[in-house]
């Protein structure tokens, strides 16, 4: 991609339930911002748990420069009860200029929440969409699984390997999963994007996975996020 | 949708296999560590009505239970789900439900049937604000309701977990208890536990030497009722007050007598203890949490944990009372645990303190900056409180 | 220059923007009842009583005294009040599980009693609020959280069909509809004639609303319209079930009951 091009990127982080999606998508708007781009807007997606994800971060992430478009605490003082709301904000979030990074929530059909969105006037931005996987979790747990899951999702641009088990990870499960997704994204015909890793493991794993596959550090928000 | 012959197949050999073979280690939510352990433990059905925080053991069992022959039912409401689910144990199948909030209170109607008949239901409750609506995130506000709930004596069995490995052991162990007691099991874990992402272990039980307790239908048995066996007659209503005595009698021993082999707790570092923690369920780790910090800084702290708050460890309570210079209880309720912790120590002069925070969570630093201020106001006052 | 809404006046200017989705069919509803309110100017009286679900984020919307209740509950609320107080104008305020599903046996009896309530319920085909799993009236195939593969049929039944239900067991003087949020105007004039029937104290009355939730349909703008106007329909029925034996008389046409074909 072009610097103009990454300038006005957007992106979509869909996947299974707790595989990691949130967190990428923040590290991921924060590295954007770093690079020079503005705006830089991170969008929450989640219905489901809208108050367990990216609310709780929304104002240090927005005191670093990047716009988060999601629920305010203050704001949901008074609903009543968290559960499935969508922000009206939210749905315009494709329209505006610069890099949009929106973190899809699960269920279902976690990724048709996208159709939420209304889409550019015109399509001369396409919007990628990037499954973050992580093997540790039973659904998508070996090749076959994965597979089977991604068909399902039907068109998407990429794969993210993002294999841990939380505090407990090793390098072991890391590699495991970049070998598990190379051969996934193989079968599926698509590239893998990045492996994702903490990056207390920066020493133990270098640039590039076992497959050759870049890696993208990440900072861990999201043990803050929720409560 | 038709399907190729080929993943048919396929799919039909997955319905044979086990859902998870050997051991393995996984991340995971609280929710989804429940349905892993329903389908490894063999449950056959499961019965439910949405309600939050609960909603994914659901999610995950509709999703997985056509791979492997499982099957569910979406009630109309959570008496039918406590119900239904007494049907299918009735019917002779390992069937649960799992509920929260103002569905536990549903519940309880069905629950006092499932006392008085003896059923095998198991429940798992994932506690949430209270009372009423109140809030679908976390407390500890359920824990009289899951005990006590019914208009009966309670005697039931219930496991309070503390993470996603408990989680899942208990989920597995709740249908074998159940089975071989007689006794409707509980497992309780809260919003937070349902919510939360971490590690653990699932497996199949038979790779840990865990065999599954048999079934066996009440109704519905072999052959011609009358001619080739007893037709089942089950009720649970009598006619005279000498009757119910002698059947609730009959139950209250059997529920002592099998009690000490269900009884489970944790206890640590008391024998010496100026102060010992009592903490049940995700607020035990944040005790623990709390005697640790508090041992390294020369605090002599001591920590207890009962698992099974029905049959509550009173024995081992009281063992660890006697030789501790005060009690601290902390939990997210108003002295729900409180109670059955000054039942089971009637007659022991241990001044017990507490943490009351009902609805809201409980860290590990706030526990030890009580502690330290309860041992700086030297007063005479017996027990603190919050 | 700031732009006053045209908000019913029964609505509470203080608790707007209200908190429902953007496309959300409740905030139609709503105003429909809202204009029947100031139509028939009984804000005053009315004491308005909302369920669990996505009903519930109406528990501070008009200026009226409002109850929220438990989940199907809301139906023996408003009963008790009326009782208690038959000069209130009782609203019970619900969606598809508080009306048909838990709430069943409580919309059933009131029904069968002649209740002398209003109850108008939300149909949008899914337990939205607790994050889209079925409901009694989610149609077949539909997929949802609880029916990950689709809702079949077989196991688990055809949508229910409330306002026919309702019709079939009250009495002569109770009103039972279903109108739709794609028709305002409509739903309005079955609101005020539900009202109306509980003003004159003539008995029980009944509005269900196609409802839209492009949240958990899944749906952008044009496609929430296609499924509420094009597809719900042909699962339920728009239109005046059961008129009250008087009005059918005083109006003079063939109205009166009739049953779904």
């Amino acid at each position: 991609m072009t610097k103009g091009e990454i300038a006005q990127t957007k992106e979509a982080y869909v996947g299974e339930y707790a595989s990691g999606k949130s967190e990428v998508a923040i590290n991921r708007a924060l590295w954007l911002f770093e690079t020079g781009i503005r705006p830089v807007i991170l969008v929450d997606l989640d219905l489901v748990e809208p108050f367990y994800t990216l609310r709780p971060l929304k104002k240090e992430l927005e005191a670093r420069g990047i716009k988060v478009l999601a629920w305010e605490t203050l704001n949901t003082i008074g609903l009543g009860e968290t559960g499935n709301l969508l922000q009206p904000v939210v749905r315009w979030a494709l329209r505006r200029e610069g890099a949009v990074v929106i973190d899809v929530g699960y269920g279902v059909a976690g990724i048709e929440k996208l159709r939420l969105l209304e889409r550019p006037a015109f399509e001369r931005e396409s919007l990628k969409i990037y499954v973050v996987i992580n093997i540790a979790r039973p659904m998508t747990g070996d090749v076959e699984a994965v597979v089977d899951y991604v068909r399902a999702l039907g068109a998407v641009h990429g794969l993210i390997n993002n294999s841990h088990w939380g505090d407990d990870t090793e390098p072991a499960i890391i590699h495991e999963g970049a070998q598990v997704v190379t051969k996934a994204a193989k079968i599926l015909g698509l590239p893998v994007i990045w492996t994702t890793v903490d990056q207390k493991w920066q020493k133990e794993i270098g640039s590039y996975d076992v497959c050759g596959n870049p890696v993208f550090f990440l900072k861990r928000y999201m043990p803050r996020a929720f409560w | 949708m038709s399907m190729p012959a080929v993943e048919l197949e396929a799919k039909t050999q997955r319905k044979q296999a086990k859902p998870i073979e050997g051991v393995k280690k996984v991340f995971m939510t609280g929710n989804e560590s429940v349905a892993w352990a329903a389908l490894a433990a063999g449950a056959e059905i499961m019965y439910g009505y949405p309600i939050t925080p609960q909603n994914e053991i659901m999610h995950y069992w509709t999703r997985l239970a056509p791979r492997y022959g499982k099957q569910f039912l979406q009630t109309e409401d959570e008496i039918s789900a406590g119900f239904t689910t007494c049907g299918g144990v009735l019917a002779g199948k390992r069937a649960f439900t799992a509920t929260a909030g103002p569905g536990n209170i549903l519940m309880q109607e069905s629950m006092s049937m499932a006392e008085m008949l003896r059923l095998p239901t198991v429940v798992i409750v994932q506690q949430r604000g209270g009372p009423s609506t109140a809030t679908v995130i976390y407390s500890q506000q359920e824990t009289t309701l899951t005990c006590f709930g019914g208009n009966g004596e309670g005697l039931r069995i219930v496991y309070s977990s503390s993470s996603h490995q408990d989680l899942f052991d208990y989920t597995i162990k709740a249908f074998n208890t159940a089975w071989k007691y007689r006794f409707p099991t509980f497992v309780l874990g809260d919003g937070y536990q349902a919510k939360m992402r971490e590690s653990l272990h699932i497996y199949d039980p038979a790779a840990k030497g865990i065999k599954m307790e048999k079934t066996v239908p009440f109704v519905g048995q072999e052959g011609m009722p009358g001619v080739d066996r007893a037709p089942a007659h089950l009720r649970n209503t009598f006619n005279t007050e000498e009757e119910l005595l002698e059947v609730i009698t009959g139950y209250v021993a059997e529920y002592q007598k099998i009690a000490p082999e269900i009884i489970e707790y944790e206890v640590i570092e008391t024998a010496d203890a100026e102060i010992v923690l009592v903490a049940h369920g995700i607020v035990a780790r944040a005790a623990w949490a709390a005697v640790r910090a508090l041992r390294n800084k020369g605090v002599r702290a001591g920590f207890f944990r009962p698992i099974t708050l029905r049959p509550f460890p009173a024995e081992q309570l009281r063992k660890a009372a006697r030789t501790a210079k005060k009690l601290l209880v902390a939990e997210s309720a108003q002295g729900q645990l409180l109670k059955l912790v000054q039942e089971a120590l009637y007659g022991e002069t241990v001044p017990i303190a507490t943490y009351l925070m009902p609805g809201q969570g409980i860290t590990a630093e706030e526990l030890s900056d009580y502690v330290m201020e309860l041992r700086s106001n030297k007063t005479n006052r017996e027990g603190g409180s919050r | 220059m700031t732009v006053v809404p045209n908000m019913p006046k029964a609505w509470r200017i203080e608790t707007k923007p209200h908190k429902f989705c953007p496309g959300c069919g409740h905030g139609l509803v709503l105003k429909a009842l809202g204009e029947a309110i100031d139509e028939l100017g009984v804000q005053e009286r009315v004491v308005f009583g909302c369920d669990i679900g996505c009903s519930l984020l109406s528990w501070d919307f008009f200026n009226a005294d409002t109850v929220q209740t438990h989940h199907g509950r809301t139906t023996p609320v408003m009963t008790g009040i009326k009782r208690a107080r038959p000069d209130r104008i009782c609203i019970a305020y619900m969606g598809d599980g508080g009306g048909y599903a838990i709430g069943a046996q409580h919309l059933v009896n009131a029904a069968t009693r002649n209740e002398k309530i209003t109850v108008i319920l939300a149909n949008n085909c899914n337990y939205a609020m607790t994050g889209g799993q079925m409901a009694p009236t989610t149609l077949p195939e539909m997929k949802t959280e609880t029916t990950p593969y689709g809702r079949d049929v077989e196991e688990t039944g055809y949508p229910t069909q409330g306002p026919e239900m309702v019709a079939a067991i009250t009495g002569e003087t109770a009103y039972s509809a279903r109108g739709t949020v794609a028709n305002l105007r409509q739903l309005k004039n079955y609101l005020k004639k539900a009202l109306q029937n509980q003003i004159e104290e003539r008995g029980f009355s009944f509005v269900e609303a196609l409802s839209a939730c492009p949240t958990n349909w899944s749906t952008n703008a044009k496609d929430t319209w296609h499924f509420l106007e094009e597809t719900m329909p042909k699962y339920f029925k728009i239109g005046e079930v059961k008129v009250p034996v008087k009005e059918a008389k005083e109006s003079n046409t063939s109205q009166g009951n009739h049953t779904k074909q």
